[in-house]
């Protein structure tokens, strides 16, 4: 018979029990299990291009080039991701390059031709961020915070088995702002050491870390050693760390191999060693952030394998004020595309092991603002109208993975939404059932996979 | 001559009066205490005083000044804001900045000769200048220890471990 004080101590474990049962039932997983082990990967790389800076369907899926502007030429822009012909050459208001690709990516993958960014103001941060997290957000641009909810990048590190080092992951934006912030969120459940490590190509490695950060003082791996032995020898002596740094922490070994990749990256780019996606014989003139970026994270890819690399093209942007601007980044970003998807079929262990996947953060508005450019072009802004919620996404990759050749959605029945991006690249690499539940509200683009 | 007495003696009375009143002014110099318009530093007692760690700019700039032994001029700090910006890593960003620092050749580092010459007194003035203290009996023995043990150990070795020291971090 059960005294009082048993009584009384049943009572506080099974209300103990109860609220941490609470707590955990949302994030058991579908299979039972608090945390599963990774699952099987289709390929072992991801590479997202968010193919942002806001992108109209009109002028990129739709082909329309200049209908809008009451001018009847139309035409593909994006000649190496998509089907169709160029506009007439005699109208053309950019410098048009030749594809690099013989086939456009649209014939090696699937393209999602409508999908809808459904949630929230379609600001650039509010676009990226919930390509990045999965989540719509209404936070502004301004506030330079890393997101509420786990990025990508969070959930690849935390729930492959077993965990992944910083050094698989990689987030490289074409400007500075509050984009840095989005490679880790405030979860409290995941957070920055799960991050993703981050360059802004344009500063480190163009004109202010040539400055500063090139031409150090080399030191030799036994000084490093030494200096290593002598910085732990004062760390005994002082009970703090400095590890609340901002931002991510990557271990001792993969730091030195970041450091040795920065440093001779930095001797590359003196030498101006560096390839840029452009065609034989363009003039360094011609090259862009996006395709600044773009080259950068090709040396990322290229030197550091890494499994989960997310990049953006901004300078479509210049949409705003520049509609001819707008249609020649538009053209040039999709050259850097297929440039970098070269490069990948070129490598050793990325091809054929790769699945790259390009979307807009989101959309632009339907009707023009009130600037014309100098060609007399009107300009278009994105204040969340309903043109400004619809998007594309390509997905591309190996023909026994991606479904080749494959167009799904319209106007009328759109397929996808930008958040679906996060769980599809999870599916990808084999841990989006290890993702507790309530997470994410999106579910993987599954149609394009074979 | 007796009416001249009473004279002599109260000019002598007079004398004595004004050469008391009389002040010395002795200039004294303080060599210890001479200012070469720099501000004046507190130094810590020990280094559990320090709690709050440094953010990047107040890191890069006491660096500078730790280095070169001058403020860093504004433009320079803002591009090397910029630069710290562009890098995930901070840690790595400190570590390249350092080492960018370290090879200019306006970079105030003792040479190796003069670190030898006097060990103690290289510890005991790197302490200073880069944790605002003193060391420790136990310190300053074990880093000269170290210093002396390893001919290859060089002052350049030295403030690269001191500069990327948790310690340091933290003010």
């Amino acid at each position: 018979m059960p005294t009082k004080r048993n009584s009384r101590r049943r009572f506080i474990r099974n209300a103990g029990l109860a609220t941490a049962g609470a707590f955990i039932a949302p994030y058991i997983l579908p299979s039972g299990r608090l945390f599963a082990q990774s699952g099987t990967r289709l390929v072992n790389h991801v590479v997202f291009v968010l193919f942002a800076g806001g992108i109209r369907q009109q002028e990129s899926v739709e082909q329309g080039y200049l209908a809008d502007q009451n001018i009847p030429y139309t035409g593909n822009l994006m000649e190496n991701m998509l089907n169709g012909a160029p506009p007439p050459s005699s109208s053309l208001l950019y410098n048009r390059w030749q594809p690099i690709l013989n086939q456009p990516l649209v014939a090696q993958g699937t393209l999602f031709r409508e999908m809808r960014y459904t949630s929230g103001p379609t600001g650039h941060y509010n676009g990226h961020t919930a390509a990045i997290t999965g989540n719509y957000t209404n936070n502004g641009v301004d506030l330079n915070i890393n997101p509420d909810f786990p990025t990508l990048f969070e959930y690849y590190r935390k729930h492959n088995s077993p965990e992944k080092s910083a050094i698989n992951a990689w987030w490289l934006s074409e400007g500075l702002g509050p984009y840095p912030a989005l490679n880790f969120s405030r979860h409290g459940m995941y957070g920055p050491q799960y991050g993703a490590n981050y360059f802004r190509p344009a500063s480190t490695f163009g004109y202010v870390g040539l400055n500063h950060l090139a031409d150090g003082v080399d030191f030799q791996p036994d000084d490093v050693e030494k200096i290593r032995v002598i910085k732990n020898y004062l760390d005994a002596n002082f009970n703090l760390t400095a590890s609340d740094l901002p931002g991510i922490i990557n271990n001792t070994a993969d730091r030195d191999q970041i450091e040795a990749f920065i440093k001779q990256t930095l001797q590359q780019s003196q030498l101006n060693n560096i390839p840029f996606p452009m065609p034989p014989g363009t003039g360094s003139g011609e090259i862009n952030g996006d395709l600044y970026n773009i080259a950068y994270a090709w040396q990322v890819l290229n030197q550091l394998t890494p499994e989960l690399v997310v990049i953006n093209t901004f300078n479509s942007d210049t949409c705003h004020s520049n509609f001819t601007g707008y249609c020649q980044n538009l053209h040039k970003a999709d050259y850097g595309v297929g440039w970098l998807w070269n490069k990948i079929q070129s490598h050793p262990i990325l091809a054929n092991d790769t699945i790259m996947i390009c979307m807009p953060d989101h959309g632009r508005n339907a009707e023009p603002n009130n600037i014309y450019d100098n060609n007399g072009l009107r300009a278009y802004d994105h204040t969340s109208d309903e043109n400004s919620r619809r998007v594309f996404s390509l997905i591309v990759g190996p023909p026994n993975k991606v479904k080749q050749n494959q167009v799904l959605g319209s106007i009328s029945n759109p397929v996808g939404e930008t958040i679906d991006i996060v769980p599809t690249i999870a599916h990808i690499l084999g841990f989006n059932e290890a993702i507790p539940s309530g997470l994410l509200p999106g579910s993987p683009l599954l149609e394009a996979f074979v | 001559m007796q009416d001249s007495k009473p004279t002599i003696i109260l000019l002598l009375l007079l004398c004595s009066l004004f050469g008391a009143c009389k002040r010395d002014i002795f200039e004294k110099r303080i060599y210890d205490n001479v200012i070469y318009e720099v501000n004046p530093v507190t130094l810590y007692l020990n280094n559990a005083q320090k709690t709050k760690q440094k953010t990047s700019l107040q890191y890069i700039s006491i660096l500078y000044t730790n280095l070169y032994n001058q403020t860093i001029p504004s433009q320079k700090l803002n591009e090397l804001s910029e630069v710290f910006l562009s890098i995930g890593d901070k840690g790595i960003a400190n570590s390249l900045t350092l080492n960018r620092f370290l090879s200019q050749s306006d970079v105030q580092i003792p040479s190796n000769q003069q670190m030898r010459d006097d060990i103690p007194m290289f510890v005991s003035n790197t302490y200073l200048k880069f944790y605002l203290r003193n060391p420790t009996p136990y310190e300053s023995y074990q880093l000269n220890k170290m210093i002396s043990d390893d001919p290859d150990i060089t002052p350049e070795m030295i403030y690269a471990a001191f500069a990327l020291s948790n310690e340091y971090n933290f003010y």
